[in-house]
């Protein structure tokens, strides 16, 4: 993590200036990282995505998507396909666009003033960013749980259902039932069966995050975005919440931003390596762990760059 | 090494400032702290102790003169005399119907010898104040024959009276009862006929077959067209609500544009009903008039009959008699001026007090059956005896109403400039102008409350629009069908100011945006007009505002509410405000996460969470209300109205009536009363009771909240 901060200014300036990089080139050295090089430069060089992520089908299409905050653009003509059923995670240095790219699939992007996208993401193609898309009930479809655990001040029943309420369910047997269905799959359900009308603020912080997760999965959504899900948490928790995600994924598709390197490689099956805004690599994540196509990547893994 | 040469230097050079200690300023923020709220505690005792003596009974002194004179009375002051400089003391000498003052300033030095008589009494009566005196016996008054002495002598009197008060008193409630509910009912349904045939002759002179004639054709179209609507709208409900569907923006346009439709279908049908404006000829008048005539005999038989009834009842009420006698002249407590040869009689009564003879605990019985008095009956003699009860009710319904409308009304402001309005320099400009609004004179809103709510506003609900600014006819409905179209505009205009999903505005969406303030201005002003310039309402009280008795026309519970309310909006959007910008970012975005709307997320997430900041608010802005007077003096307060502001008969809440206010009580008693030396005591007791009161509404609402705060948060772990 040595200059993540300057190289981020780097690239969003209009003229990008080249710094000494901070790496000593490892092996050969001839072995330059020729690829982050390109993309510190301000060029946008085609990313190595393996065969493998192709072959299976997709349930997100991102084509050639691009965003800008205002004036800065976080996301450069990013184009992957997110294979339907597994655990896809989103790594790479922190700033890179892991969180914008996540948040540009629910369309939270619209809270914020003066976002513009280019290009376009489409769910089970559908695009989503075309006018006559309801926003409402694309977010309806997609599941999003996010870096620090936010549970609504209110018990953990009502937590839970939430999705069911605003959808206008009011029958007690159906939202109990869902309630206790997703408080199962998030593997809470033991922890909280005896407090459900208890405040949800009065959970641990991991607990607070299943929780969450259980509400995110509560109306059977598409895709579950985890955002960081793990980041605030302690290892004892972070090591459920991961058990969980191996569980769920067996039913949902997953995407998944971590910054812990071992977290992507213990639960999910394909990885993607961002950086500044670029996909660098993309593949199965046991390729990409332990016969990378680039140096770049297996320094990454292995902590040796970032 | 030049630079640690420097380094110390600088240390060396550092040094710490006279001003630096700060222990006088310690002494100075804590005095200045001890300062206020001693000041606080001292206003705090100083009613308390005023106010509640007011009610301890003391002793009855006889007092002779040196001239001579004998008169009984109970010492109220003390004090040197500022001309003068003799010591003088102020007696309440009551006795006000042999013609003389009920206070007397008796030169101490005058005052040969006072005595505490055990046999003085002083009787607390209906009418004309106090009397001091001795009793002397209880008689049984015949018509026509001699009268029977039932007790004769103090002791023996007392011991009579105490028999028979009780059942005297109750029969003299009854009789009230009898002359409040029976007659009252009576003729508020004879005055209730008079105005049926007033506004049923209001409307045959008045004659608009053309317009039901209209009002049948139009019912009949909007039917038509009102169903057509609703099926559309319902066959359209899915369009524009689905992913891939034809296009969001005009789905949402052609539901809200035909409910909006629908909407304007349903009042057009309501204002032009061929059932509102039934026109009454000659003759339905005539068979009216004779029904009405017929039921106003029935009526005013009903009425001779409850007044021989009360009539019966009271000259049994009437026979006993007691005579109480004050020592020098020999007068007895007479019936009433007029009669000031009778002895009262003895339900008259409202108390008689033994003073000098009670113990401790009788002394504490008077104490609190005064207190009772005071907090559960109606005031009497100007206000200066009997109780408050009708301004304790005034003022807590008035507090409640006012923060009954103040908190919607603020929290909607507040919502919507926090929530919708986009942050900028009008927003801005608003939270300037709400936060000066604070700082208006309460009595400038007394004067708009006056103005506006009661004479226009209230006008209008009475009489319907001035007769000037009654439009006609084609005009009205052109206006009307404008307000509809331009409202549909302003919606589609809303619509496509909104940028495309991850576009930046347009000058295209820019232009609609303001396109869109511009249309519903426009609207607004429209509906304005119609409203205030229809040709087809006539207000819901025109036969009473005819007669010179405007229902809501004129000052009331209902606009003396909604001026406070306006007067403490300020309060709940600021507090408000501050309430829904503490709530975290986190949530909302959860909430959006699950796919909830705008509107949802306000309404389950932000709104709840801002409820203990809204709570707040709208306590601050009752006490603030509560404690108000000078808007209420122009708006609707009154020296005495005993009808209550609520009663069980419909509609509970007679918010047109004027009534009773404890601030407005204690100006009447300090500054208006006619006999200011009796009511200065209780100008403590009433303001003690305004505190308690407020206090207790304070205590109330801070409890609700606390209560919900304890249930949002759960139990921190
Ligand atoms: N709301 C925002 N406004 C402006 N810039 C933002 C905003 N959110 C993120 N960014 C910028 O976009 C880039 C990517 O951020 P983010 O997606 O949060 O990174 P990551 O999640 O990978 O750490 C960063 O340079 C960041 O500064
Ligand atoms: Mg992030």
């Amino acid at each position: 993590m040595t200059n993540e901060t300057d190289s981020t200014n780097t690239a969003e300036s209009t003229q990008p200036v080249i710094r000494s990089v901070a790496y000593t080139p490892n092996g050969g050295g001839d072995q330059a990282y020729e690829v982050i090089d390109a993309i510190r430069r301000g060029e946008n060089p085609t990313p190595t995505v393996h065969p493998e992520v192709l072959e299976s089908d997709s349930v997100i299409n991102v084509e050639k998507f691009n965003l800008w905050y205002t004036e800065t653009q976080a996301i450069h003509d990013i184009s992957m396909k997110i294979p339907r059923g597994a655990v896809t995670a989103l790594i790479g240095p922190s700033g890179c666009g892991k969180s914008t790219l996540l948040r540009s699939i629910n369309r939270m992007n619209d809270l914020v003033e003066g976002v513009r996208v280019e290009g376009g993401i489409s769910l089970n193609d559908s695009p989503i960013y075309a006018p006559s898309v309801d926003v409402i009930s694309l977010r309806k479809r997609l599941g999003m749980v996010f870096q620090k655990p936010n549970p609504f001040p209110m018990s953990i029943f009502e937590n839970v259902v939430y999705p069911l309420r605003i959808d206008g369910e009011r029958r007690k047997e159906v939202l109990e039932e869902a309630c206790e269905k997703s408080l199962r799959s998030a593997a809470i359900w033991d922890e909280v069966k005896d407090r459900l009308k208890k405040s949800a603020l009065g959970l641990s912080g991991g607990q607070q995050q299943r929780v969450c997760i259980a509400r995110a999965i509560v109306a059977d959504p598409e895709v579950l975005l985890l955002d960081e899900p793990c980041s605030a948490l302690d290892p004892v928790a972070t090591l459920k919440i991961e058990e969980l995600i191996s569980q769920i994924s067996e039913r949902y598709t997953v995407l998944i931003v971590t910054h812990n390197m071992q977290q992507a490689a213990r639960v999910s099956d394909f990885t993607a390596f961002m950086y500044l805004g670029r996909i660098v690599e993309y593949g199965p994540t046991a390729t990409l762990f332990q016969t990378p196509a680039l140096i770049e990547t297996e320094h990454y893994v292995s902590g040796r760059f970032g | 090494m030049s630079d640690t040469n420097t380094t110390h230097a600088v240390h060396a050079r550092r040094r710490t400032l006279p001003s630096a200690i700060g222990e006088p300023m310690v002494w100075l923020t804590g005095g200045a702290l001890v300062v206020c709220l001693s000041m606080i505690v001292m206003l705090v005792l100083l009613v308390v102790v005023n106010g509640s003596k007011t009610f301890w009974p003391r002793a009855i002194e006889q007092v002779t003169l040196h001239d001579g004179e004998v008169f009984l009375g109970v010492a109220t002051e003390h004090e040197r005399d500022v001309e003068t400089g003799v010591l003088h003391t102020l007696y309440r000498v009551g006795n006000r119907d042999i013609g003389q003052e009920s206070f007397r300033w008796i030169d101490d030095e005058q005052i040969s010898s006072i005595e505490t008589p055990d046999d003085a009494v002083m009787l607390e009566r209906e009418a004309w104040g106090v009397w001091f005196g001795v009793p002397e016996s209880i008689v049984r008054v015949h018509a026509g024959q001699e009268d029977t002495v039932l007790a004769h002598g103090s002791g023996d009197v007392l011991d009579a009276y105490k028999a028979l008060h009780k059942d005297a008193r109750k029969t003299k409630a009854k009789i009230e009862q009898l002359k409040k509910v029976e007659l009252g009912s009576i003729n508020s349904e004879i005055e209730a006929l008079r105005l049926s045939i007033r506004q049923a002759e209001i409307e045959a002179s008045r004659g608009d077959r053309g317009l039901i004639r209209l009002g049948w054709v139009l019912w009949f179209v909007f039917g038509v067209l009102a169903v057509g609507c609703v099926g559309l709208v319902y066959r359209c409900r899915d369009m524009g609500t689905e992913l891939g569907a034809s296009n969001a923006r005009q789905g949402e346009l052609i539901r809200t544009s035909g409910v909006i439709a629908a909407v304007m279908l349903v009042l057009a049908m309501w204002i032009a009903g061929p059932w509102k404006g039934q026109v009454v000829d000659e003759a339905q008048l005539e068979t009216m008039r004779a029904d009405a005539a017929t039921s106003e005999a029935a009526l005013l038989v009903e009425y001779d009959e409850v007044i021989a009834q009360i009539r019966e009842i009271e000259d049994v009420d009437h026979e006993l008699r007691l005579v109480i006698v004050e020592p020098t002249s020999g007068h007895f407590s007479p019936v009433s001026q007029t009669l000031g040869d009778e002895p009262m009689y003895v339900s008259q009564v409202v108390r008689l007090v033994q003073a000098n003879t009670l113990s401790t605990r009788g002394k504490l019985g008077v104490f609190f059956s005064r207190w009772w008095e005071y907090l559960s009956t109606n005031p009497r003699e100007a206000n200066t005896e009997g109780g408050v009860f009708p301004v304790i009710v005034g003022t807590v319904i008035l507090t409640l109403l006012l923060t009954i409308f103040v908190t919607p009304m603020g929290v909607i402001a507040a919502l919507y400039l926090r929530e919708y309005a986009k942050q900028g320099f009008v927003t801005s400009l608003i939270r300037i102008a709400v936060n000066n609004l604070a700082g208006v004179p309460s009595i400038v809103y007394g004067v708009f409350g006056l103005g506006f709510f009661c004479y226009t506003v209230g006008g209008y609900v009475d009489t319907g629009a001035v007769e000037s600014a009654r439009m006609g006819a084609t005009g009205w409905w052109g206006m009307f069908v404008l307000a509809g179209v331009l409202l549909i505009v302003g919606f589609a205009a809303k619509l496509w100011s909104k940028p495309n999903p991850g576009k930046l505005p347009t000058s295209f969406n820019k232009w609609m945006q303001r396109g869109s303030w511009l249309v519903w201005t426009a609207v607004l002003v429209l509906v304005v007009m119609l409203v205030t310039r229809t040709p087809y309402f006539y207000g819901f009280f025109e036969a009473r505002a005819q007669d010179g008795t405007p229902t809501f026309g004129t000052r009331g519970m209902l606009w003396a509410a909604l001026t406070l309310a306006l007067l403490t909006l300020p309060v709940v959007i600021v507090a408000t405000e501050e309430a829904i910008a503490a709530v975290p970012n986190s949530m909302r975005e959860g909430s959006y996460g699950c796919g909830a709307s705008k509107w949802q997320t306000i309404w389950r997430i932000v709104l709840p969470g801002a409820m203990p900041g809204i709570l707040t608010g709208a306590i601050l802005a009752m006490a603030r209300g509560a404690g108000e007077v000078a808007p209420l003096m122009l708006v609707g307060a009154v020296k005495l109205n005993q009808d209550l502001p609520i009663s069980t008969q419909a509609p509970f809440i007679h918010a047109d009536q004027s009534f009773m206010h404890l601030g407005f009580h204690i100006f009447d008693l300090g500054f208006q009363s006619p006999d200011s030396q009796a009511a200065r005591p209780l100008v403590w007791t009433t303001t003690l009771l305004f505190l308690a009161i407020v206090f207790a509404l304070n205590f109330t609402a801070i409890m609700i909240r606390s209560r919900l705060r304890a249930k949002m948060a759960g139990p921190t772990v």
